[in-house]
């Protein structure tokens, strides 16, 4: 009973801050304070005139998507690669691709900026995208490499005795059994790069420009509650996510093994 | 002309001892042969360089006349049933005996006859729509099976197909697979640890130690003209006595002393089977003084342990009625018969 209890607390300190989102989003004041005098939907109405934060999140969505597929591109070969593979320096190459998540973020933005700035790649798409590729990378080796470990080796073994070629082996047992693993480190990708803010800041330019770092912008010259309303509908769109996600993997895992 | 040959097979990995050293081997169609040692032997390796899932270091393998060394897996048209079953998890049952047929291009019409087939033969004609993980671990290996013969292999190769299972299923699986290797006449390799299994099952049987071949013969070779101490220990139970040989053949260990084949003289170790040893006395045989020290009684078999002179030997009798039970410190004279010694050199 005091173990719900204190988990249950746990969860409302951690949540709090979002849940007050909500409420604030409605508010009908003209700067952000709590409790709001009266609510309404004025901040929602003016986001919708709002076309740079609309634009920013336009931006951010495309790149996540983007860089959600440009990451298991790259992922999934080297995972398997890693996975499966027989060549020496497995483990240092895994350790590489990984590494990213090791360093400050602040210093792999500083860093990519002082690269980017002499290649003119500051505030370009392609700048961004590599920018996002450096964390979402590790996250999504880590987790296909995860769902490859669980395949057993035999049943692959199997599949080419009964005469499947390597890419027929991939394409009709591999790939179908790590298929939870693939829409995991999708959506890992996705939210990673869709609310990435502290390398953005550094690559992102007057141009090009993405939803946290616009918000965060925003923020610093105004006072309205109009981010609460951002806020709420991005908790609401990550929830989203993470539900079709825990819907998916786990319906795979029903009618799978 | 034999079916399968291993020519000088070797496996290394590094600089250790060689997982399988200088193998050759000959099977001949339609036969079934065992692979049978302990862990580490090597007779997994071999059966997995056979099948292609591991490149050979060096020798050659040759099916039919013609050299497989380097195909891959996919192209060497045998059929593998793994210790695990290795069942494709997201495919139906019959969907997982397609599979083969699918990679070979069997047209449609073809294949549904053709699993169908395949699941009579395994006795498991109405489990096609079920997924793997709703079959029994007895099931779900004759399912492996199904889906290794169904594409009528060359060569047929069972990695412990009958560890994981329990004792009765065990035996029934046992007859099952012999006969429908039997019926198809596929030529077969079988890994397996279990000595009673290799002794039931196989026409010949490989005894491996150490990625060395230690003796090839029948069953009942293996069994009765073991040609080392290694084999006769391994497969079956035997008492070992650690011993002297004279010139003459007579082999003392302490106060026990008998008669052996004759052989150099020297520091032996001779061994026994215990149900060769018997109460009744043998025609011209062996015999020696004891005291029974303990007796254990298993339903079909009495096994008594008797003290001769020092030296501990178990006799093991069938338990037939109107038969006196011997008990705890009675004085007895067991016997046996000269051939059933066993005497090496004492490593």
């Amino acid at each position: 009973m005091i173990h719900r209890a204190l988990i249950a607390l746990l969860f409302a300190f951690l949540l709090a801050p979002v849940a007050l989102v909500f409420p604030m989003s409605f508010s009908a004041d003209r700067v952000i304070a709590w409790p709001p005098s009266a609510f309404s939907f004025r901040w929602y109405i003016a986001l919708f005139n709002e076309t740079a934060l609309r634009q920013a999140a336009l931006n951010s969505l495309l790149l996540a998507l983007g860089v959600t597929l440009l990451s298991l591109a790259i992922a999934l070969p080297a995972a398997l690669a890693i996975a499966r593979g027989g060549f020496r320096g497995r483990d240092s190459l895994m350790a590489l691709l990984t590494a990213p998540l090791l360093l400050p973020t602040i210093v792999l933005g500083l860093a990519l900026l002082i690269v980017f700035a002499g290649y003119g790649l500051i505030g370009s798409w392609l700048g961004l995208a590599f920018a996002h590729l450096l964390i979402t990378l590790p996250y999504a080796l880590r987790v296909l490499s995860t769902a490859l470990a669980t395949i057993p080796a035999a049943v692959e073994e199997a599949a080419a005795s009964l005469g499947a070629a390597p890419g027929a082996v991939f394409r009709r047992v591999t790939l179908p059994l790590m298929t939870p693993g693939v829409i995991a480190a999708a959506a890992i990708s996705f939210l990673v790069s869709f609310d990435e803010v502290v390398i953005s800041l550094f690559v992102v330019g007057p141009k090009l420009t993405t939803l946290p770092v616009a918000m965060y912008r925003y923020v610093e010259s105004r006072t309205d509650p109009l981010v609460a309303a951002v806020s709420a509908l991005l908790v609401l769109f990550s929830l989203a996510i993470v539900l079709l996600l825990d819907r998916t993997v786990s319906l795979r895992k029903a009618i799978g093994k | 002309m034999p079916h399968l040959t291993l020519s000088a097979l070797e496996k290394r990995y590094g600089a250790a001892a060689p997982a399988v050293a200088s193998l050759n081997l000959k099977v001949a169609k339609g036969e079934l042969l065992g692979l049978l040692g302990p862990s580490g032997c090597g007779k997994t390796t071999t059966l997995r360089m056979i099948g292609g899932l591991i490149p050979v270091t060096s020798g050659q393998i040759d099916v039919a006349g013609r050299d497989v060394t380097a195909l891959p897996t996919h192209q060497r048209d045998m059929g593998i049933v793994f210790q695990n079953y290795a069942l494709f998890p997201h495919m139906t049952v019959a969907e997982n005996i397609a599979f083969g047929l699918e990679m070979r291009r069997t047209p449609r019409a073809e294949i549904k006859p053709r699993v169908q087939q395949a699941l009579d033969l395994v006795r498991l004609p109405d489990l096609g729509h079920r997924k793997p993980r709703e079959l029994s671990g007895g099931q779900q290996r004759r399912i492996a099976l199904a889906r290794a013969l169904v594409i009528r292999p060359s060569i047929l190769l069972l990695d412990e197909p009958l560890s994981n299972l329990d004792a009765k299923l065990r035996e029934d699986m046992r007859t099952e697979i012999r006969d429908i290797q039997q019926r198809l006449g596929i030529t077969t390799i079988f890994v397996t640890h279990d000595q009673v299994e290799a002794l039931a099952m196989c026409d010949r049987i490989a005894v491996m130690r150490a990625g060395h071949l230690e003796q090839l013969g029948t069953p009942h070779e293996i069994y009765e003209q073991p040609a080392t101490r290694f084999v006769a220990d391994f497969v079956g139970r035997a008492n070992q006595i650690a011993a002297t040989r004279d010139a003459d053949g007579t082999i003392r260990a302490g106060a026990l002393v008998f008669r052996g084949p004759p052989g150099p003289p020297g520091q032996v170790t001779a061994l026994i089977r215990p149900h060769r040893l018997g109460f009744a006395p043998a025609e011209g045989g062996n015999t020696a003084a004891g005291i029974i020290t303990r007796v254990t009684y298993v339903g079909d078999l009495l096994a008594c342990t008797v003290d001769c002179g020092g030296v501990s030997l178990t006799v093991e009798q069938p338990t037939l009625p109107g038969l006196p039970t011997p008990a705890v410190r009675d004085q007895v004279r067991i016997s046996w018969r000269i051939e059933d010694t066993l005497v090496f050199p004492a490593e």
